[in-house]
């Protein structure tokens, strides 16, 4: 579905991407982690177009992303939820949920995210920047679904999150992939990327140094240690 | 009901019906004067629009407004003066050709945003104002085009024109009310939505698939349009074009006034215009250094009401009497 081979960015003199290689099947639920400024974010940038990349080759569906426009990746079906929420403060919920749909409301979509989140449906006429924390999360999710995405990928979609919405958050993410949809979740929170993803990458200096599934990591105490900083067993 | 909520639906019932009435009652209860006057606040609310639509609705701060301005009112000069035309064709001519320079200047204006933007409208606006002052055969240079204003009705013999002053003060009315509604419509659509979701952030305008370089053009266009229709009613107002209008400072004056009446609200910019023009009118006769009561009140209202005027009272009528203020200011982050 999703294949990065060899991603290579540099943002001035830096060479932040050095030869990036995974990829997502189907379905796939997958974490992407690593410490701070491994490169992890500027990978989702690169496959959204919004990082130019210096090399390698990015493909969703067998289409080259080079050569298409950033505004046009979404309507491929990559939604993107970017790290700090990423909703429009002062359009209402529902004005944030249809912006995306070229303004044509999908009143069967809309009664999929608000089982999903009940909590919009109660905030409907509310603008964003009235919301807490994590039902702008909860939105930023939401609004990416009413595109119909094949794959989502989140950018720390629990932090600074109060604890109670993390775990709904974690829940409607297992089951939004439950219902066919691939995730690429990056997380500093290790214990949530292991419970929601089978499949785990671990950056290091731009390079995917591991891949494996997340029962093998949570038996591999050295690689925790040496790519996460961890110093103990991540919970089960 | 609460009190609170009575008077907020008493005051919006108030707004309606002065709406409604009292600009169509303006001619029986003012001199002529002052009927003119308001003619002139209704065109400036038009134009000072123009530059509220880009930087109120898409956050693009615009100092060449001026020039769509003045095409708008070259296009009615030139089409009259050289071309013998009529009322009708001349104002379409205005209208068409400010649409069609702002499509110019936009496809280039438009891949930049902040200062860039702003710098190139102002150098848009500074080449086609030399142009304008040089071409002395075809804009008039310095003097202008005076010309004779053609009827714009005419049954039989009975003809209706702006020569007299109760008819263009009506036609002014309505093409601004027009206008006005068109804007309304436009804001309240799903493409006024957008023009929001660019203002606010439009690197994840365009992570939900928005183009954000088409619909910031759009506007472009659509500002440039009112900004015509501005410059061909003035145009018709004064009866002549003049280069000194497409002067970028002239922009800016738009610019204040938006600001000052609330950018981002559909009658912000007529609050502004309406208040720094009876200003002008007022103490102009007695103090020539008018403009500098202007500058004070833009500075304070800058500092205590970010949001204008407008904005002042829509967050009184909006905040709950007994809640805090909502913090309401828009994102000004180009990260995702």
């Amino acid at each position: 579905m999703l294949e990065l081979r060899d991603v290579h960015v540099h943002i001035g003199k830096l060479h932040i991407l050095q030869g990036v290689t995974f990829d997502i099947k189907p379905g796939e639920s997958a974490a992407l982690l690593g410490r701070n400024g491994v490169g992890k974010t500027t990978t989702l940038r690169a496959i959204m177009g919004l990082a130019a990349r210096s090399g390698g080759k990015i493909s969703f569906d067998g289409t080259d992303l080079s050569s298409v426009a950033p505004h046009k990746i979404p309507r491929l079906g990559i939604g993107y939820v970017p790290q700090g929420r990423g909703i429009f403060p002062n359009l209402s919920v529902l004005e944030n949920l249809n912006i995306g749909t070229q303004g044509k409301r999908d009143t069967e979509r809309e009664d999929y995210v608000f089982d999903c989140f009940p909590r919009l449906k109660e905030r409907l006429k509310q603008s964003g920047n009235t919301l807490s924390g994590g039902e702008q999360q909860m939105l930023a999710i939401a609004r990416c679904l009413m595109m119909r995405p094949k794959l989502i990928i989140l950018d720390e979609p629990t932090e600074g999150i109060m604890p109670l919405l993390v775990s709904q958050i974690r829940r409607e993410i297992h089951r939004i992939n439950q219902s066919g949809v691939s995730i690429l979740l990056v997380e500093q929170n290790v214990e949530t990327a292991l419970k929601l993803c089978p499949r785990v990458f671990l950056m290091e200096k731009g390079v995917v140094v591991y891949s494996g599934t997340s029962g093998e990591l949570k038996t591999n105490t050295e690689i925790v240690h040496r790519y996460l900083g961890l110093s103990r067993k991540p919970a089960a | 009901m609460s009190g609170r909520a009575l008077a907020e639906r008493g005051l919006l019932a108030v707004f309606v019906v002065f709406l409604l009435t009292v600009p169509w009652s303006v001619p029986l209860l003012l001199n002529p004067f002052w009927v003119s006057v308001i003619a002139e606040i209704l065109i400036w609310s038009l134009f000072a629009a123009s530059a509220n639509l880009l930087f109120g609705y898409v956050g693009l701060l615009s100092f060449g407004q001026a020039l769509f301005f003045g095409f708008g009112m070259y296009g009615v000069g030139i089409g009259i003066d050289h071309f013998g035309l009529s009322f009708w064709p001349a104002f379409g001519l205005g209208i068409v050709a400010a649409m069609a320079m702002a499509f110019v200047s936009g496809i280039l204006a438009v891949r930049l945003t902040w200062h860039y933007f702003a710098i190139i409208t102002v150098v848009f606006s500074l080449i086609f104002y030399f142009i304008a002052v040089s071409a002395k055969s075809v804009t008039g240079g310095d003097d202008g085009i005076n010309f004779a204003l053609p009827p714009t009705f005419s049954f039989g013999t009975v003809q209706y024109s702006f020569a007299d002053a109760n008819f263009q003060y009506f036609f002014i009315l309505a093409a601004v009310a027009i206008c006005f509604l068109l804007m309304h419509l436009v804001v309240n659509s799903p493409l006024g939505k957008a023009f929001l979701a660019v203002r606010e952030n439009d690197v994840r305008a365009s992570l939900i698939g928005l183009n954000v370089y088409v619909i910031r053009l759009i506007a472009f266009v659509m500002a440039g349009f009112l900004a015509g229709v501005a410059g061909a009613l003035f145009a018709f107002f004064g009866r002549y074009a003049s280069a000194s209008y497409m002067f970028y400072t002239f922009s800016g004056e738009a610019v204040v006034w938006a600001i000052v009446g609330g950018a981002g609200t559909l009658f912000g910019p007529v609050v502004g215009a309406s208040l720094f023009i009876v200003i002008r009118e007022v103490v102009s006769t007695h103090w020539e250094h008018h403009s500098l009561i202007v500058g004070v009140m833009a500075i304070l209202v800058v500092i205590l009401a970010p949001k204008g005027i407008v904005g002042l009272w829509r967050d009184w009528v909006d905040t709950p009497a007994d809640s805090a203020e909502i913090p309401a200011a828009p994102e000004l982050r180009t990260e995702p």
